[in-house]
């Protein structure tokens, strides 16, 4: 039931971009020293949300689906390759960007949760109960 | 939740290879004056797993390193030849200590993302006490 707010929902999507975002840059940092490894980003939770809103984005439905290898999809965010200056040995990952990119992340997360909290305590007040 | 395991595990895996890196500058830099030691290198690769890549780190074969051992000239060491020259080794020691180091700060990036991901989810569970 609480699930179908509006808020909720836009609070938990924002907590799920936050990791899959997370989880591009672990795999960024883990492989800061793979040579040829391209470093990989997730698009903004802007983005992903007007393309929801819109509903013109491009999607995976069914298996057979494929897409390009340098935009693909997981939890439904677009990920694709990072730009930036390579390396010699090809590997294009900046452990500074990498962190400026957790932290920020690290803020997005807190944030989601922040306000799936106090919506809850608002819906707790309103049923009665403190 | 199990994005949030997978990025323990992607960090855990970046964090092992930069152990075993660490471990093989070490062998290097212990053998530095064992006649006829040749320096070993490990590079990394990302791991594949039932044909795609899973995104987590791990080190390839040891490699020794080709280039010219130094000759090193002592008459009186027992495997000198006529000319008084022994071969040495070809590690240098400059060249290890920056390797370490590197591999030092790749550790600590990937610590960083472990524990990040480790407060994370604290957090989250945090939103299921009153």
């Amino acid at each position: 039931m609480f699930e179908n707010l509006d808020i909720f929902k836009m609070a938990s999507g924002l907590a799920r971009h936050a990791v899959t975002r997370q989880e591009a840059v672990a795999k960024n940092i883990a492989n800061a020293d793979t040579p040829g490894y391209r470093a990989q980003d997730v698009a903004s939770f802007e983005e992903a949300y007007e393309g929801n809103q819109a509903g013109t984005a491009m999607r995976t439905t069914r298996e057979g689906h494929m897409m390009s290898a340098s935009s693909q999809e997981t939890n439904g965010f677009r990920l694709f390759d990072a730009p930036g200056p390579s390396s010699p040995n090809g590997n294009t990952v900046s452990l500074e960007t990498e962190m400026m990119k957790s932290s920020r992340v690290r803020h997005e997360h807190d944030l989601a949760l922040s306000v799936y909290k106090t919506s809850m305590n608002i819906l707790r007040t309103s049923i009665g109960r403190r | 939740m199990s994005d949030l395991q997978n990025i323990l595990n992607l960090s855990a895996s970046g964090m092992k290879a930069q152990a075993n890196r660490l471990r093989h500058v070490s062998e290097n830099i212990a053998n530095a004056d064992t006649p006829g030691y040749h320096r070993k290198t490990v590079s990394f690769e990302e791991v594949v797993e039932q044909g795609a890549k899973t995104g987590a780190v791990s080190t390839g074969d040891v490699q020794l390193d080709q280039t010219e051992l130094t000759r090193v000239y002592d008459p009186g060491h027992p495997m000198a030849g006529e000319d008084g020259f022994y071969d040495g080794s070809n590690v240098a020691l400059m060249i290890e200590i920056a390797d370490a180091r590197e591999a030092q700060r790749s550790y600590e990036a990937n610590l960083k993302m472990f524990d990040q991901a480790r407060q994370m989810s604290s957090s989250l569970l945090e939103l299921l006490r009153r």
